[in-house]
């Protein structure tokens, strides 16, 4: 690829890194440059050390590349942070008087420029202009997406922005850098999308209803986008009192006829498990989004992890089925989320999408068209399908387990429903046969499930050296899998979204015998690993594990194959 | 005309005999049949306990969730189609308990509910642990040497967090609760009664007698329930008189009515529009 640059803008929480990474990623969208971004910050809202990275190519990129072209530091901590990461004809800029000057570093005054713009909030708009330039972008561009962005703040902060921008890229325009491209004029390949946005999109397209959530980073943004959706289409969004509520809520809501979701992180999740049992055992369709972080408890609230798959895949005393899946990416998510509130009423079932950090806040450029489904159809029944509605049994024993439902309130059809365990008519039973019946007709669900269950995605799936992973590190195992080979490694990988109930005979299939397979988890015991085994009974040569709490790179996954290449 | 056979169940009744819930559940059943109401038209909705259990002993449409979670089960319900009529039942410690922080913003919310406590200050399910309405002192099996943490007074609790319908009923003077049910369900709006409920089996002290020895019904003294400082002075009377009736009620914009979104069709009843959603879709940048 002729254009693979990384920028990394980086400093105190408040500073505005954010805004200076989306701008960033704006210009190169319009330009029609594909744009991978990851953000890293800490639990604070002022202060510390945060950055946003931003890799820009003329060819699509799923990972974040380890190596800084150009350095934005606009504190000198992040400065002497993130230094190291530079590569050898990269380019730090420092605004900080203080700071080290190297043949590496160049200082510009972002901030005494930013009060020449209208005050010193502006810092990080110049940043943004300095940067820009330095990339060798078109000014006229960037001052029309600078001024569509802030022109929804009025007129003066439009125009202290764009004096912003404008001395920021006057500033550097005498400072070498090698980095610097022709930018292509095409126009904007995709949507710059999060995996929140995506989800939260997803959402709409799937006609959910009712979504009910208690803040927890870093699945608050989800229902911050869905929210901006609820004044136009029927959808109400509510904050509840905590997870426990807020899954009962969208419980509650399913019951009477919605569709419905709650998102969390793992320790809402937590909360949420006798719920998940409720919805299992009433049969109740429900949507939840798990957006993973490193625990125990609290463990690191901003950072990604994986490490929450067995968990959701067991969630909840005793034995019900579910789905568990888990999307590569925003596009992926997006369908994912579709196909979630489908099959939550087809087989009335809980759902769970196991995003993490990394994709919920990661913003790629979206080629793929985000298609609503043509019709919905909500496996629901009324009294006119009914010979006696008088008679009505909401747990009708049926071959499938599936048994026909019907809505409260909604006709002569009274439906019954107990978190106990019941009888067909929903009523309260400790008799053994009902006992049997009602888990075997709960159990019975699992052979339809596993036909709308997707087998793992192959990419040069009979190399000698094959890779496995599941979720968010699509992007960087695909791309590792690319580098190998162009070294002459014949590596291969094989991504699971659907994971639960788990594609046992297809991932066997795939998997097969004789060469060596790695799996790739962002947790430290290879909670895959150990899924196939369980499954299929074949044992993974090794584990590439990464647990940090910040994202995959494609080359820490190529040093981890080395060890294996023969 | 709705009768009181069409809401019969034919379900076993599990409660002991001489169980105070009997008088709640006849009390309800002559409400709703005054209040024309057919079983079709009724969500029940409830935790865990024995008061929990009512659904199952009359003929509606019923949900039976968790322990403590019967609230967020019914606003979710409401949200979802705000013409259900919707009745919580719930005890002492599954509304005042386990439900804790669920009743105080279920109130927040002024979601129309109702939600009728059976208040019998013992655990009955779980056989005669201390409540939290259980007296100072009360010996259990578990608390041998007496409770050591004082009684909640619930309706305080109501009125200071901003119901707008606080009601105390006694499942022994069942025409009177009756009155009161019909009452909060027709009142928009979060509606609590805390009903006084004997245990004939565990709880010793708070039995027919000495309830009937202390109930005052305070309409025919004139009270008018209007007044949130003198309904807070009322509900923490001491025990030789307890109040009986609305202790206070006003009528304020309920959850649906503050969201706007449900000024006309149902959200279960709105169409699925395609073309709006692939609108946006098609839209985003």
């Amino acid at each position: 690829m002729d254009i693979d640059t990384t920028v990394k803008v980086s400093g105190e929480a408040g500073q505005g890194i954010q805004t200076v990474g989306q701008l960033l990623g704006l210009v190169c969208r319009e330009a029609g440059l594909y744009v991978m971004a990851i953000s890293d910050f800490e639990s604070r809202i002022r202060g510390g050390s945060s950055f946003f990275q931003i890799r820009i190519s003329n060819q699509p990129v799923r990972a974040p590349h380890h190596r800084v072209d150009l350095l934005v530091a606009l504190t000198s901590e992040t400065l002497e942070l993130y230094r190291n990461e530079l590569s050898p004809d990269g380019l730090a800029l420092i605004g900080n008087d203080s700071a080290p000057i190297d043949s590496n570093t160049q200082q510009v005054l972002f901030t005494a420029l930013a009060s020449q713009a209208g005050g010193r909030i502006y810092a990080n708009t110049v940043a943004a202009g300095a940067c820009l330039a330095l990339l060798g972008a078109p000014l006229d561009l960037c001052q029309t997406i600078f001024s569509g962005h802030f022109r929804p703040r009025g007129k003066a902060i439009t125009d202290n922005n764009l004096n912003a921008v404008l001395l920021g890229y006057e500033a550097v325009k005498d400072i070498p850098y090698s980095g610097r491209f022709t930018w292509p004029h095409d126009g904007p390949r995709g949507a710059l999308v999060d995996g929140a946005r995506a989800i939260a999109l997803g959402a709409l397209a799937g006609d959910c209803r009712l979504a009910a959530f208690y803040p927890m980073s870093p699945a608050t943004a989800i229902m911050q986008h869905l929210d901006g959706f609820s004044d136009a289409f029927p959808l109400v969004v509510e904050q509840a009192e905590d997870e426990i509520a807020a899954a009962n809520i969208a419980i509650g809501a399913s019951f009477a006829g919605v569709r419905s979701m709650t998102a969390t992180s793992g320790g809402g999740f937590c909360l949420m498990t006798e719920a998940l049992g409720l919805a299992g055992i009433t049969e109740t369709p429900l949507v939840i989004v798990n957006a993973q972080r490193p625990g125990p408890a609290t463990g690191l609230p901003t950072r990604t992890a994986q490490a929450d798959l067995l968990f959701v895949i067991h969630a909840g005393q005793d034995e019900f089925p579910r789905f568990v899946f888990a999307p590569g990416s925003p596009a992926e998510a997006f369908e994912v989320t579709v196909r979630a509130f489908h099959l939550a009423e087809k087989y009335q079932v809980p759902v769970i999408i196991l995003v993490d950090q990394y994709l919920a806040d990661a913003t790629f450029i979206v080629e793929e068209s985000l298609t609503a489904p043509d019709h919905i159809e909500r496996f629901i029944v009324g009294d006119k399908d009914m010979k006696d509605p008088a008679g009505y049994e909401r747990f009708a024993v049926t071959p499938s387990g599936v048994s026909p439902r019907a809505l409260p309130c909604r006709g002569k059809a009274l439906v019954v429903v107990t978190g106990n365990e019941h009888s067909r008519d929903g009523h309260i039973s400790e008799s053994i046969s009902d006992r049997i019946s009602m888990v075997d007709k709960r159990h019975a669900k699992l052979d339809g499930m596993r036909e709308d269950i997707c087998p793992p995605r192959a990419y040069h799936g009979t190399a000698e050296i094959l890779l496995i992973g599941w979720g968010s590190t699509e992007g960087a195992i695909a791309e590792s899998v690319d580098r190998m080979r162009a070294d002459g490694i014949d590596a291969g990988c094989l991504m699971f979204t659907d994971l639960w109930p788990f594609p046992a005979d297809a991932a066997a299939e795939a998997i097969g015998e004789g060469r060596t397979t790695l799996v790739v988890e962002q947790n430290r015991s290879g909670q895959l690993g150990k899924l196939i085994r369980e499954q299929t009974g074949i044992a993974c040569s090794g584990a590439i594990l990464k647990y940090d709490g910040r994202p995959m790179y494609p080359h820490e996954i190529v040093d981890g194959v080395l060890p294996f290449v023969r | 005309m709705v009768c009181i056979e069409d809401y019969e169940s034919t379900f076993e009744n599990k409660w002991c005999p001489g169980c105070g819930n009997f008088g709640i559940l006849s009390a309800l059943k002559d409400a709703l049949v005054d209040l024309e109401l057919a079983p079709e038209q009724l969500l029940v909705v409830s935790g865990i306990g024995q008061a929990a259990k009512t659904p199952h002993f009359l003929k509606c449409n019923a949900f039976h969730g968790l322990h403590g979670r019967a609230l967020p089960l019914a606003t979710g319900a409401k949200m979802a189609n705000h013409e259900l009529t919707i009745v919580v039942h719930s005890g002492d410690g599954d509304c005042y308990g386990e439900g804790g922080n669920h009743f105080i913003h279920a109130i927040r919310r002024n979601v129309d509910i109702t939600v009728l406590v059976h208040n019998n200050r013992v655990y009955g399910l779980t056989k005669g642990q201390a409540s939290p309405t259980s007296d100072l002192g009360m010996v259990t099996p578990v608390q041998h040497s007496g409770t050591v943490s004082a009684p909640l007074n619930p309706l305080s609790m109501a009125l200071v967090a901003g119901a707008g319908f606080v009601a105390r009923g006694f499942s022994g003077h069942g025409k009177h609760l009756s009155g009161l049910i019909r009452a909060a369900v027709s009142h928009r709006g979060f509606s609590l009664i805390d009903i006084l409920q004997p245990c004939v089996s565990l709880n010793r002290v708070n039995t027919y007698e000495w309830y009937s020895k202390r109930v005052v019904d305070l309409s025919p003294e004139g009270y008018v329930p209007d007044d949130l400082g003198a309904a807070i002075t009322l509900s923490r009377q001491g025990e030789d008189s307890i109040p009986l009736g609305i202790l206070y009620q006003k009528e304020m914009p309920t959850f649906m009515d503050r969201m706007g979104a449900f000024d006309g069709r149902p959200l279960v009843a709105e169409p699925y529009d395609r073309q709006k959603r692939q609108t946006l879709l098609s839209q985003i940048g």
